[in-house]
């Protein structure tokens, strides 16, 4: 037994290791990657680093312009306009993480029992996806905050549970592809469990996918509560997200466009990189591009 | 004068990883009517080094760094894109190993076969229409005027390999690249094409570059053969001068890896043991269904249709078929991947078919499968180590500070490194790969194993190699072998016995020797003498 304590392994590559260094030679992806991390940073910090309250009104000073005191200006109350973004990037970003993750959690759930059982099982689950598709969103949310009133709990759930639609069809499809290759066959063979042939052998190839999806979900999440926000239905005042900001910001735009134009460069920044980062994690996670 | 003369070419492809020659300063010639066969194994070059001649190799990576192809006095290599096209569509015919992809499945055939008499030779319609006809008439097509407006998909894989054959002829070239043309097809049909590309070479005065890796048929089709190994060709001259006197090491390694030999040792079974796996009357169903929920029956297709043969122990069987035979599909059912329709599989004794939930589970401990491809049957996010001590763990064979101990046997037992345990599979060659899938079967210390086609993704050389271990092991330790393969000579090589498939039903059944020696019915006749052979011409 000694000689085998002492011997030397060759360490293999696996494949996040081979796509992880792919990713690194990607400047645009990391470069998206850093500006992400600042950004959640900042959004954590926020209470402790933030100028001023948010809610603090300051009438006598109305809008004004970037100053000294006031980097990015104030708003109409002559409230902070960085802090304001600043708390705004915390609703947003909360926003886009956690109605992505509900996504991801029924999605990846659903997608993945509905492909490995298959069957009439199968088909009763998808059409009750493709039932939920033709609900006009708009509607939906407006229905659910009517009923339920207005809350950010509401909020992130309802646009969970619409964003996880895309995400079970995404993963049906790999499982199903999947789920006749030989390894799968060759688990079973084994007397391999169903759950430890789902968690084991069918989820991290899927994961791939997933993860690429999900960065593409995050920003058409954020996107999503801008627009709700736009609409009224989202976050209120005196609270602040980007989207709501971004409204209010429409509507002074003539007069004072610094309320519009810093709200919505922090937006497509995040978009940006967000973007970038997914394109990045898709090309790396791609075996054909891999080195055989 | 030589038809095409390629000199000293060189092709490179310039990788992430760093520069890689894939053809190292190669030469041959054409002669005008003759057949120049290329022979080497998977990544020799043989294929890209056609390709870089006729500008097809894609470009980056690729790139012909050195060298001249003369044709017909021309350089193929300093044209432009647009003078190398018009070579292509008229003068040099090109037909690849898989007919389905090559062929457009959005277009009927005719439309397909047309095309370049309409680009290149700018004939009406109805002339390309009637020479179209002709060409597949010439290729032995049936009701050639019918079929003109068929799509691919409704010819089967030979009669596609015709279609290919005459798009490849119709503006009558001088030169026919043939890459792996029958590689994909079953061997009576493999016979079939050869003889086809054969009389058509003879009849228009073709020459031919017949590109394979099975030394068999080139030695069937060239008047001379270069054998490529890693880029650079090592031995060429007439087919008998390379094949029974081979000078170079590697292509003496390619003669003798060519399973052409009986089995090398007597059977080590006991023919008076019981039966030690019997299946009786099995029968599989595939019931084709209309798309939708409600998945109207169409129609029935018997896969596995009443089999019944038994295996005894240390005994591999072979089970010989083309495909669509159901040979798969049995060795599926055995092994409960597939449900039967009805029948028994008796395993020492137990009733595999009347097993279920978890009784069938713990006992397939019993019974394993290799299958065909290694790249597939692998989990590519389980590094060696977890993918053979999964089972262990599973099935708590062996204590839990046994399990690298019992790891690392098994890595011995397959001749693989112990240092490979931690590596991924995508990190490992193919051969490699199938013999950590062989040790995943073993790791169970199986009764019965089925090997689906084990060797035949792989190159000669290491197809040898694991039809050597599965012997080895089969006998160690006494299990039960179904060898099921498309290819007569490595069953001839491995089994004791052999079974022959046609439509879902056993045809032939015997001795291993003895069917070989004396077939009796039809269809193993028909197979054995397709067979394509190392033959003397004396």
């Amino acid at each position: 037994m000694n000689d085998l304590a002492n011997m030397h392994y060759e360490k293999g590559r696996s494949l996040w290791q081979d796509a992880f260094s792919r990713l690194k030679n990607n400047r645009l992806a990391l470069l998206s990657f850093a500006v992400l991390l600042l950004m959640v940073l900042l959004a954590l910090l926020t209470p402790w680093i933030a100028p001023y309250s948010y809610e603090e009104q300051n009438l006598n000073l109305g809008a004004s312009p970037p100053s000294m005191a006031h980097w990015l200006g104030t708003d109409v109350f002559g409230r902070d306009q960085l802090t304001r973004i600043l708390y705004g990037s915390r609703i947003s970003l909360m926003v886009g993480f956690i109605a992505t993750s509900v996504a991801l959690c029924i999605g990846v759930l659903w997608g993945t029992i509905a492909g490995y059982v298959g069957g009439r099982l199968d088909a009763f689950m998808m059409r009750f996806v493709d039932i939920l598709y033709a609900l006009p969103f708009t509607i939906f949310i407006i229905l659910l905050t009517v009923v339920f009133g207005r809350s950010l709990l509401l909020l992130f759930l309802a646009i969970g549970a619409v964003e996880w639609l895309t995400m079970a069809r995404i993963v049906r499809g790999q499982v199903l592809s999947l789920k006749h290759q030989e390894f799968i066959e060759a688990a079973v063979a084994m007397g391999f469990s169903r759950w430890r042939i789902m968690l084991r052998h069918l989820a991290p190839n899927v994961i791939g996918p997933i993860i690429i999806y999900t960065t593409l979900t995050i920003p058409s999440v954020i996107l999503l509560e801008s627009f709700l926000s736009f609409l009224g239905l989202g976050i209120q005042p005196p609270q602040s997200s980007w989207g709501s900001l971004i409204s209010y910001g429409v509507e002074t735009m003539e007069e004072y466009p610094w309320l519009l134009i810093f709200p919505a460069l922090s937006l497509s920044l995040t978009l940006f990189a967000l973007n970038f980062l997914g394109d990045g994690l898709r090309d790396a996670l791609d075996p054909r591009v891999s080195k055989d | 004068m030589a038809l095409l003369s390629v000199d000293q070419l060189v092709t490179r492809f310039h990788t992430r990883d760093g520069v890689i020659t894939a053809v190292d300063n190669v030469s041959f010639a054409v002669e005008p009517g003759q057949v120049l066969g290329i022979v080497g194994e998977s990544g020799s070059g043989k294929s890209v080094a056609c390709y870089s001649i006729l500008g097809l190799i894609p470009s980056p990576p690729g790139r012909v760094e050195q060298g001249t192809a003369l044709f017909g006095g021309q350089d193929l290599l300093k044209m432009t894109p647009q003078q190398l096209r018009r070579v292509r569509g008229q003068e040099i015919g090109l037909i690849f190993q898989d007919p389905m992809t090559s062929l457009n499945p959005h277009m009927t055939i005719g439309r397909q076969l047309t095309e370049p008499l309409r680009v290149h030779a700018h004939l009406s319609n109805t002339e390309a229409k009637q020479r179209a006809i002709a060409a597949l008439e010439e290729v032995g097509i049936a009701h050639a005027t019918q079929r003109f407006n068929s799509f691919p998909h409704e010819f089967s894989g030979g009669m596609r390999q015709r279609v290919m054959i005459a798009m490849a002829l119709i503006n009558r070239p001088k030169l026919l690249i043939a890459d792996e043309p029958t590689t994909a097809l079953d061997v009576t049909v493999q016979a079939q094409i050869l003889q086809l590309i054969k009389n058509l070479q003879r009849d228009h005065n073709l020459s031919v570059i017949f590109i394979s890796h099975d030394l068999g048929v080139v030695s069937e089709m060239a008047d001379h053969v270069v054998v490529m190994q890693k880029g650079q060709v090592v031995e060429e001259g007439q087919p008998d001068a390379v094949f029974f006197r081979p000078q170079h090491p590697y292509t003496q390694q390619l003669v003798a890896a060519l399973p052409n030999t009986a089995k090398p040792s007597v059977a080590d079974f006991n023919a008076q043991d019981p039966v030690f796996l019997q299946v009786n009357h099995l029968c599989k169903e595939y019931k084709i269904r209309s798309g939708g929920f409600f998945k109207r029956l169409l129609t029935r297709v018997p896969a596995v249709a009443d089999i019944t043969f038994g295996l005894r122990r240390g005994e591999i069987l072979g089970l010989v078929g083309e495909s669509g035979s159901g040979k798969s599909t049995l060795g599926r059912t055995i092994v409960r991947l597939v449900e039967p329709d009805s029948g028994q599989i008796m395993l020492a004794g137990r009733d595999i078919s009347a097993m279920s939930g978890e009784e069938l589970r713990l006992t397939r401990r019993d019974f394993q499968i290799i299958f065909q491809d290694p790249y597939a049957s692998l989990n590519p996010r389980l590094t060696v180590f977890d993918c053979l001590a999964e089972p262990l763990r599973v099935h708590k064979l062996v204590e839990k500070n046994q399990v690298l101990q019992r790891v690392n046997e098994l890595m011995d037992e397959v001749g693989l490194d112990r240092r490979m345990i931690r590596k991924y599979p995508h990190e490992f060659s193919g051969g490699q790969r199938q013999r950590i899938a062989i040790a995943r079967a073993l790791a169970m210390r199986p009764k019965l194993i089925i090997a689906d086609e084990p060797v035949s993704a792989l190159d000669v050389t290491i197809q040898a190699q694991i039809l050597k271990l599965l012997l080895h092991l089969t006998h160690k330790y006494q299990m039960a072998m179904l060898f099921i393969s498309h290819d007569l000579a490595v069953v001839r090589y491995l089994s004791d016995r052999v079974v022959v498939m046609q439509n879902g039903k056993i045809v032939e059944e015997g001795e291993t020797e003895a069917l070989f020696a004396s077939p009796q019915h039809p269809y193993t006749k028909t197979l054995l003498s397709a067979i394509p052979h190392l033959r003397r011409v004396d």
